[in-house]
């Protein structure tokens, strides 16, 4: 029986003008989409490349010179790897730095020179652009704006169009449970949006697939499927507000009014007001008290420094140890500075999107990101392989130091460190890795939330279904 | 007769729960974000007030006037709570100096907030406007036709002595009427809101501006209700029509304007233009650089050094600054000394003669940099994105959004109107050096007797422009809103009156 309700849902919806519409709506979009990725991704893995180019070279010339310009230099600039799977959802990374700085001379003097440390410079995209404001047309746009809006549109009048024409009482005349009709008619409208969606995702992965610039591989396909599911449960969703909302409301023109109103208020207006609102609660280092406070330590270590320098004798190694300490302690005072920042910076940006997971868009978006390898928690996972590289290149400085007998083994000066060069293939490099291991951890708690709105709407259409008076 | 038509038809939109909807949902909206709005302009306000404070703080602890860096701050439009446009965005800081011109192109961003937060959107009443007056325009006016169709009630009413114009606009007074309500409600809620503000004060010029951004509202609300009374006669169905509506809010507000600038050729600055302007350019410095030279080879001093061997105590330096992208080019020497010996006070006259020489010879040739700087900067940027908004103005949206920024002085031209008195106060401040005879001043690079004193200085305030102004800019747009809007009623009406009952 489930089946008859589903295929007869099924015909009506094929032939009417609102699937025409759909296929038409979402081709264009995501021919569109496929059209822009292979215009921009082929730049973007040029960029990275060019890093990843510049990093070994500057490794390698500074390996050529001594283990003290190693670690005086340090890596350079440490890319991000741009994901292929970009199209899938942009996950706002234009507002997110594609590297992060692993070493520029901060100040340098007679025979000491700053030593290197990790900074993270922010981008201000919009600085100097002055082109007109434009959401990226991704799949998380298409399936969070585009696909819910059709999904209301197929459901609104799915119960109270069918009490208003009478066929409601015709099909409930049959030995029919309601809930299989229910369920028949989530099924039926389920398969007919599936249908030009899964074309129009077709149609873009065939564009996509067939240039040579972008490499698609089993995991990316792997990880599409995923993708795919979660926009069948994200419509399921939509449905199921649309059916219930259906059978509560008399007539479909006030069940229409009301689904899209909750829809401007929950998919466009809750997340980026949310976000202001969090955001505001909390303010981080503003950049001022950043420079300031940096600004503030260096004279305090420096200060420090030359009133003792000038106490011990010339050339006496009291003196070399002194240098490296100051380098030493100076670099690591900077760091913590900014690492402090960014922690600021980070657990602001935690908070907001812990709160805007109200809206039902930013679940999806948040795990489109996770599984298409962008975005912020994508960024995070960036900054922790930075961090752990950074990690091992200083461990492989000291050890290299340690292992010359020559080497005075003082840190942070060019008298008190080795001063032979270093074989290039021994230095670590970095390379970013994206594991999709971790997406799954991130995603399953936005993935359970999603699951319970889909479940908790579900029982409330059937529960409205089931008292509907025919 | 048509008196009674608009009574009736009004009190049939007014008892409807689309109306008590759309009046809630937009009052909840509005005032919701506009208290966001309002905090975020608030801080936006404080951070440029401590930003104007520091650059004096700065300003004054330098002791030289070589080594002093003016700079100036754009403080935030308290309109862009209507429409932020590139408020937000567009450096708010720029530096001024006798060496440069300042432009769009040489300002930096000063600000306290997130860098990772500028990911989200925000929303300003004016997008909330784009999305919620479009959708409830034609949520009204579905069914104005097909409804009446379906249901005979216009076949009674066309059999009364009554013309079909008539009833045409009796349909379309009294659907705006009720359309109008909940959009000069959240208005006035949120100029309400905004008055009680402390931090925010509008003055009368405002008010007009948000007179002129009302009145687009008004324009914009009925596009669409326009464009739905049109697919209401075309199709005669309630379902079809709906629809189809609904397809085309999609369309207009959510696909087009995200859509269109990826899908049309992006107009490629000629890099060509860019390199040959930039070699002028840089031809301009060569030449600076080598009078320079020639000066100091020439002059009555022995020796080159453009710090005349001075031995002082105190930090020097001299470079040249470009970026190829933004076509800047500049010349800096900064010298902060303090504290002479004797036998540098003889020098002292020649390092005056040349700081004065170089003054005038750096401004001329930032002078001529500028001359052939801002044709390039307005082909290679400018006209691209003029060509961009072009193609947002194809949907009414676009033309919404448009006007409304011009009105609140947040569009592009506002904002330029900003590094436009820039630019003046820059040559108040170089005729201020000029009358001061600065740069043959000891001040300009010893500080040892007497700092250099800033308190003479132009100061600089930046005042937005004029209503007329922006009422100028605003208006070709609003034209065009109110010739769709005629156009569409001309188009409906013809179908209405040869339409069968």
């Amino acid at each position: 029986m489930i089946w008859h309700i589903t295929k007869r849902e099924l015909y009506d919806n094929l032939n009417s003008l609102r699937f025409a519409l759909t296929t038409v709506l979402l081709l264009g979009l995501m021919l569109t989409n496929a059209v822009m990725h292979l215009r921009e991704h082929p730049k973007q893995l040029q960029n990275y490349r060019d890093t990843v180019v510049r990093h070994e070279n500057r490794l390698e010339s500074s390996a050529a010179d001594s283990l003290y310009k190693l670690a005086e230099q340090g890596p350079g600039r440490l890319p991000k790897k741009p994901s292929p799977l970009r199209f899938c959802a942009e996950g706002g990374e234009t507002f997110l730095p594609d590297n992060v700085e692993g070493g520029f001379g901060r100040w340098g003097m007679d025979d000491l020179e700053s030593f290197w440390i990790l900074a993270y410079p922010p981008i201000t995209p919009n600085l100097r652009n002055i082109s007109p404001d434009v959401i990226k047309v991704d799949w998380g746009f298409i399936i969070g704006y585009v696909l819910s809006l059709v999904a209301l549109l197929f459901t609104f009048d799915a119960i109270s169009g069918e009490r208003e024409r009478g066929t409601l009482r015709l099909m409930l005349a049959n030995s029919v449970p309601r809930h299989t009709a229910l369920i028949g008619k989530l099924l039926g409208t389920l398969i007919s949006i599936t249908i030009p969606f899964a074309l129009s995702v077709l149609l873009n992965l065939l564009v996509i697939s067939t240039a040579n610039d972008v490499h698609l591989s089993t995991e990316a396909w792997g990880r599409l499927g995923i993708i795919f599911l979660i926009a069948l449960l994200y419509m399921c969703l939509f449905l199921a507000l649309g059916l219930l909302v259906s059978a509560r409301v008399q007539r479909s023109a006030v069940s229409l009014v009301i689904l899209l109103l909750v829809w401007v208020v929950f998919v466009v207006s809750m997340p980026n007001t949310l976000a202001s609102i969090v955001g505001g609660l909390s303010s981080p280092m503003s950049s001022d008290e950043f420079y300031e406070r940096s600004w503030q330590l260096k004279r305090e270590s420096e200060a420090e420094f030359f009133s003792r320098w000038f106490e011990e004798p010339k050339d006496s190694t009291k003196r070399i140890e002194l240098g490296g300490a100051y380098v030493a302690k100076d670099a690591e005072a900077q760091q913590r500075l900014h690492e402090e920042l960014l922690k600021q910076q980070i657990s602001q940006m935690s908070r907001v999107r812990a709160v805007i997971r109200i809206s039902p868009v930013t679940i999806v978006q948040h795990l489109l990101e996770s599984f298409a390898g962008t975005g912020f928690e994508r960024h995070l996972q960036f900054l922790e392989n930075v961090q752990s590289y950074a990690q091992q290149y200083r461990t492989f400085i000291a050890d290299t130091d340690q292992a010359d007998p020559e080497s005075l083994h003082i840190y942070g000066i060019r008298k008190g460190m080795s001063q032979k060069p270093v074989s290039p293939e021994a230095i670590p490099k970095f390379e970013d890795t994206l594991d999709l291991s971790k997406d799954f951890n991130t995603a399953a708690t936005e993935l359970a939330l999603l699951t319970l709105f889909v479940v908790v709407l579900l029982s409330g259409a059937y529960l409205a279904f089931v008292r509907v008076e025919v | 007769m048509i008196g009674t038509l608009i009574r009736r038809e009004t009190l049939d939109n007014l008892m409807t729960f689309r109306f008590a909807a759309a009046v809630f949902i937009m009052l909840l909206l509005v005032v919701a974000n506009t208290f966001v709005l309002i905090t975020d302009y608030e801080r936006r306000l404080a951070s440029h007030n401590e930003a104007v404070k520091m650059h004096q703080r700065q300003l004054q602890e330098k002791i030289t006037y070589s080594a002093g860096a003016v700079r100036v701050d754009r403080p935030p439009n308290p309109l862009s709570i209507f429409n932020v446009g590139f408020d937000k965005r567009l450096g708010n800081e720029v530096r001024i100096s006798h060496g440069s011109v300042p432009s769009l192109w040489d300002a930096n961003m000063h600000e306290s907030a997130n860098p990772f937060m500028d990911m989200f959107a925000s929303m300003d009443i004016v997008f909330i406007f784009e999305v919620i007056l479009s959708l409830l325009a034609l949520i009204f006016a579905y069914n104005a036709f097909a409804g009446e169709y379906e249901s005979g009630t216009l076949r009674l009413v066309l059999t009364h002595a009554i013309g079909r114009g008539e009833i045409l606009v009796a349909k379309y007074i009294s659907a705006m009427l009720c359309l109008i309500v909940p959009l000069l409600m959240s208005l006035l809620l949120a100029t309400i809101l905004l008055t009680t503000s402390a931090s925010i004060s509008l003055n009368n010029n405002d008010f007009l501006r948000i007179g002129g951004i009302i009145f687009t509202s008004i324009a914009y609300l009925s596009v669409f209700y326009l464009i739905g009374l049109l697919i209401s006669a075309a199709t005669r169905r309630t379902s079809t029509a709906l629809m189809s509506s609904m397809f085309i809010w999609g369309f207009l507000v959510l696909v087009y304007p995200n859509v269109i600038l990826t899908v049309t050729p992006r107009p490629e600055a000629p890099d060509a233009l860019r390199t040959s302007a930039f070699n002028q350019i840089e031809s301009i410095w060569d030449t600076f650089d080598r009078e320079r030279k020639h000066y100091l080879a020439t002059d009555d001093f022995p020796g080159e050094d453009w710090g005349y061997e001075l031995k002082g105590w105190g930090s020097r330096g001299a470079y040249f600054l470009d970026n190829a992208r933004t076509l800047s080019y500049t010349y800096r020497s900064t010298m902060d000394f303090e504290g002479f010996g004797e036998e540098d006070e003889p020098k002292m006259p020649h390092a005056q003669k040349h700081f004065g020489f170089l003054g005038a010879q750096t401004i001329d040739a930032a002078d001529r940099t500028w001359l052939i700087r801002k044709p390039t900067l307005e082909e290679i940027f400018i006209q691209p994105a003029n060509m961009e908004r072009i193609w947002l103005k194809l949907s009414p949206v676009g033309l919404y959004d448009a006007a409304t920024q011009a009105w609140a002085g947040t569009d592009l031209l506002g904002i330029r109107d900003f590094f436009h008195d820039a630019r003046q106060y820059r040559q108040s401040v170089i005729s201020y050096f000029y009358d001061n005879k600065v740069f043959e001043s000891r001040q300009w690079f010893s500080g040892d007797k007497g700092a250099a004193d800033w308190s003479g200085l132009p100061q600089f305030s930046f005042q937005r422009d004029d209503i007329n102004i922006n009422a100028k800019r605003a208006i070709p747009d609003v034209c065009l809103l109110l010739m769709i809007n005629v156009v569409l009623f001309i188009i409906i009406f013809l179908i209405f009156v040869k339409s069968e009952v």
